[in-house]
């Protein structure tokens, strides 16, 4: 098995690692291998941050400051044992990592790398300048070593330790990132609303990752802090926010093995050039400048363009068919709006709007450009609330709960300009529908325990099952990205329907298809519906409304001016007026 | 208590017009290309340093020296210097544009973050190769004695700043709302490819942009030297507290930017009367709070993502 293939490659290369250590007599150079450890602690843990999550931490030297800084005060201060207090030194930075979260929240992009680099900035000044606590740039004397037997580890020993930390780390992250959590990380960094609209937890997901960083981080400042039984101000710059953010980078982010190598090759040069300090400055200023402009994927993205093989697609024969009924049943109304109303400002898209959806009919929301169709389904999605009324789904209010949790509740959508993971491929982005359905938590990922295992190969089948229904199944392993349009379509219809809906939203499903292409879509919305799914569309071709549809709603201008089966609605006079405008009134008679 | 309560809002507000320039850079890249400049902290060093050798070179003493010993620069060198500054800067701002910002600007990932970091990153480390870290102190070109002010004593240098930024900022709102060059810019800013089609040169507003920005920092940096100090340092936490300001008035306003930056400087100055350690400490809880509560700043318009 694969799994165990690499747990054992990664142990043998430790082994190899530690006894090679152990040639090196030098002091000077088994400094060198503890500080290679040492970073690529903080650079994997960044790894999830930067490279998965994507959001850009410019403040790591404040979280390597709170491990190391922690340790330094529990073992001088207290007479705690030190490698209590190194875990202790892991909770606290993980603190701090909730801490500098909590702006991400509210904040993206440029916004949130700046507040990251003011936490830096404030750590740095705090340190240096509050002495009478962290001693300044006089810096803490007497950290307590960690021991072995009794005794201070020797130089050799820090490097084993170093080394087994790395490996373990490894192991832990590449469980996590593989799985169910990898995904929903890469998904935010994608496309927030589109990852929570298939369930993903975004705020918590990205506290995770903060988290995650901050820990190893922290734990790379407590045993630089423990092996020097010395720490001041000094460590704690800004050039080492950089340089941590730059082992990234420069190896690959977003890449397992990316960390690994930037750190190995960006220490050896630190090494080199420690004589000239403004000669390191300035080369890390220039791979920042370049190494991104050059290679967007770093050394290791450079190397997997050379390497890359395409992946076969999936067996046919070992997906079984795809279930009877997708989602579970249910009893009573689906979903009941009642008198919703949404201003945005002047412009009114919803006024006193209601309508009942019914179990195992396709309804269609029909109307002109501007009629408010696309409100609606944000407002039922949860992407908006509703300035009044209420909708109630499956019995519940719907309004004012987070996305996610709406999907959790069983409504599926598709987005009117397609929203997909471009960059994952198809299979990914059909099981990161699956992501609520998934019961796989943190510790359970992290460890790789059985169950997580069983739960991600069954999830797994299941994509396949529903991209079989959709007839990708070839191309499982593309980018969704590099899809034609109207796969793309089809991609993000199985996306909806892995999250197990109830009630299947589509915002202009037939939307840029050819009519060979909407006959087909057809076909499939039938099908969809024998599978025991509702559904509610919003749709400008008339023919495929008209010919599938058991009951159709007609917006305009915010108001519902008719609903009916297709017929019905055809013959509104109303809906003909919106449609088409009338002729003016010809009741003025010419004059007798 | 009122005396030292009177020079502190004083010094505090001379300081914030020197961060309300920042922040008015800020903004001015912000609204134009969606791009920020995070070496920004670095080009208010590299202003003061720029600033610096010019006068250096007036006076006939060489370009790395250190002190300025007995010389004291008169007023056309003062001038010369002062062009200088935002010359060479305006000229940086443009060789960032083109190398650091034009490859990355508009594509996902925010690679122009860290390549507008590499760029303040060199230019710091040349600098550190040329006059090593220790600070300079820099003669004013109003003279350091001490004017008294209803029996406040302020120096000359922050009077100047203070009246240099208010100018400044009053021209630069005549010239966004008044003038043909302000209508491209705000076209550029409000939909860059819509203007391009109305036959505006969006890569030459652009690069304006940067330009005037990058200007902004070096004026801010050559004022703040004769009365900090010139130090390859300052830059990074003035740049900080420039954004800062910009946070809590709102990037996109620059208006908004403007007060932020002078509310921020009060802020520090009144803080630092009462415990100097906490002065950085509340100001960014200030911008925490501020980002909790209105996330684009006090003056900042909404960001609303269509779906």
């Amino acid at each position: 098995m694969k799994r165990s293939q690499h747990l054992w490659g990664v142990i043998l290369a430790a082994a190899v690692l530690a006894g090679a250590a152990s040639l090196l007599g030098n002091d000077y150079y088994l400094r060198i291998v503890f500080m290679m450890c040492v970073y690529y602690l903080c650079a994997a843990g960044m790894n999830v941050l930067v490279g998965y999550a994507g959001q850009k931490s410019l403040g790591q030297a404040g979280l390597f400051a709170a491990g190391a800084y922690a340790v330094a005060l529990l073992t001088t201060r207290t007479e705690i044992d030190p490698w209590l207090a190194l875990a202790l030194a892991a909770v606290v930075s993980g603190v701090c990592g909730v801490l500098i979260a909590l702006p991400s929240l509210r904040v993206k992009g440029p916004y949130l790398a700046m507040v990251t680099l003011a936490f830096g900035i404030v750590v740095e000044k705090l340190v240096g300048e509050w002495t009478e606590v962290f001693g300044g740039a006089q810096g803490i004397y007497g950290i307590k070593a960690l021991t072995w037997n009794g005794q201070p580890l020797t130089s050799l020993q820090w490097v084993w330790l170093g080394i087994a930390l790395c490996a373990v780390t490894h192991l832990l992250l590449r469980n996590l990132l593989q799985g169910r959590f990898g995904r929903a990380l890469l998904s935010l960094q994608a496309d927030e609303i589109a990852s929570s609209s298939v369930g993903v937890r975004v705020y918590r997901a990205k506290v995770i990752a903060f988290v995650v960083a901050a820990v190893t981080c922290g734990i790379a400042g407590a045993l630089v802090a423990q092996q020097n039984q010395y720490i001041n101000s000094d460590f704690i710059t800004f050039h080492l926010s950089i340089f941590i953010l730059l082992l990234v980078l420069f190896g690959g982010a977003g890449s397992q093995y990316g960390p690994l190598v930037g750190t190995v090759i960006l220490t050896v040069i630190d090494a080199a050039l420690a004589r000239w300090p403004s000669a390191q400055h300035f080369l890390y200023g220039f791979l920042l400048l370049f190494a991104l402009y050059v290679m967007p994927g770093g050394v290791t993205g450079l190397l997997a363009k050379w390497l890359r093989r395409p992946a076969a697609a999936p067996d046919a024969s070992s997906v079984t068919a795809a279930p009877a009924r997708i989602g579970p049943q249910g009893e009573g109304d689906l979903l009941v709006a009642e008198g919703v109303t949404k201003n945005f400002g002047g412009v009114k898209p919803a006024q006193n709007v209601s309508f009942r959806l019914q179990r195992g009919h396709i309804h269609a929301l029909i109307g002109p450009n501007g009629a408010g169709k696309s409100t609606m389904i944000n407002m039922l999605t949860g992407l908006l609330d509703p300035s009044e009324g209420s909708i109630r789904f499956l019995g519940q209010e719907v309004s004012g709960r987070p996305v996610h949790a709406i999907c959790r509740m069983g409504m599926g959508r598709t987005f009117q300009n397609l929203r997909l993971f471009a960059d994952l491929s198809v299979l990914d982005n059909v099981m990161l529908g699956c992501h609520t359905r998934m019961t796989n938590g943190f510790l359970a990922s992290l460890f790789a325990l059985p169950g997580a295992r069983r739960q991600e190969a069954a999830t797994r089948q299941r994509a396949l099952q529903l991209l079989n229904l959709v007839g990708l199944l070839h191309l499982a392993h593309q980018p969704a990205g590099s899809l034609p349009y109207g796969l793309q379509r089809r991609v993000e219809l199985a996306r909806a329907l892995a999250t197990e809906p109830q009630l299947l939203l589509l915002d202009e499903p037939a939307a840029g298809l050819n009519p060979q292409e909407t006959a087909e879509l057809g076909e499939l919305l039938v099908r969809i519906g024998q599978c025991g799914v509702s559904i509610l569309m919003v749709e400008h071709h008339m023919d495929l409304v008209m010919s599938i549809s058991d009951h159709v709603i007609v917006l305009d201008y915010g108001i519902k001016i008719a609903e009916g089966r297709p017929a019905e609605v055809q013959a509104n006079p109303r809906v003909v007026e919106a449609y088409l405008g009338v002729d003016e009134p010809q009741d003025a008679p010419a004059a007798a | 208590m009122t005396e030292a309560l009177l020079q502190a809002i004083l010094s505090g507000l001379a300081v914030g017009g020197a961060y309300a320039l920042v922040a008015l850079g800020f903004s001015i890249t912000f609204t134009t290309t969606k791009t920020l400049n995070f070496s920004h902290g670095e080009f208010v060093s590299a202003g003061a340093f720029i600033g610096m050798s010019a006068l250096f070179l007036v006076l006939g003493l060489p370009v790395t020296s250190t002190t300025f010993g007995q010389a004291l620069p008169g007023a056309g060198a003062q001038l010369l210097a002062l062009a200088a500054a935002l010359g060479v800067m305006g000229l940086l701002g443009w060789l960032l544009y083109v190398i650091g910002v034009r490859p990355f600007a508009g594509r996902p990932g925010m690679a122009w973050v860290m390549s507008t970091l590499g760029f303040g990153v060199i230019l710091q480390s040349i600098g550190l190769a040329i006059w090593g870290p220790k600070p300079v102190v820099v003669p004013g070109p109003v003279g350091d004695s001490v004017i008294r002010l209803m029996g406040v004593g302020v120096r000359p240098q922050e009077l100047l700043t203070l009246g240099v930024a208010v100018v400044i900022m009053i021209g630069f709102d005549f010239v966004m709302n008044r003038t043909m060059v302000g209508k491209a810019m705000r076209a550029v800013a409000a939909n860059g490819s819509v203007a391009s089609l109305m036959g505006i040169n969006t890569n030459a507003v652009m690069i304006g942009a940067f330009v005037v920005s990058s200007a902004l920092a070096g004026l801010s940096g050559f004022l703040l030297a004769p009365i900090a100090q010139a130090s390859l340092f300052m830059g990074l936490t003035v740049g900080l507290k420039g954004f800062s300001g910009a946070m809590i008035g709102g990037l996109s306003n620059p208006r908004g930017c403007v007060i932020g930056g002078f509310v921020l400087g009060l802020l520090e100055s009144l803080v630092n009367l009462w415990s100097a350690q906490w002065r950085e400490v509340a100001v960014f809880a200030l911008v925490i709070l501020v980002l909790a509560f209105r996330p684009t700043g006090l003056f900042g318009k909404q960001m609303v993502e269509k779906v």
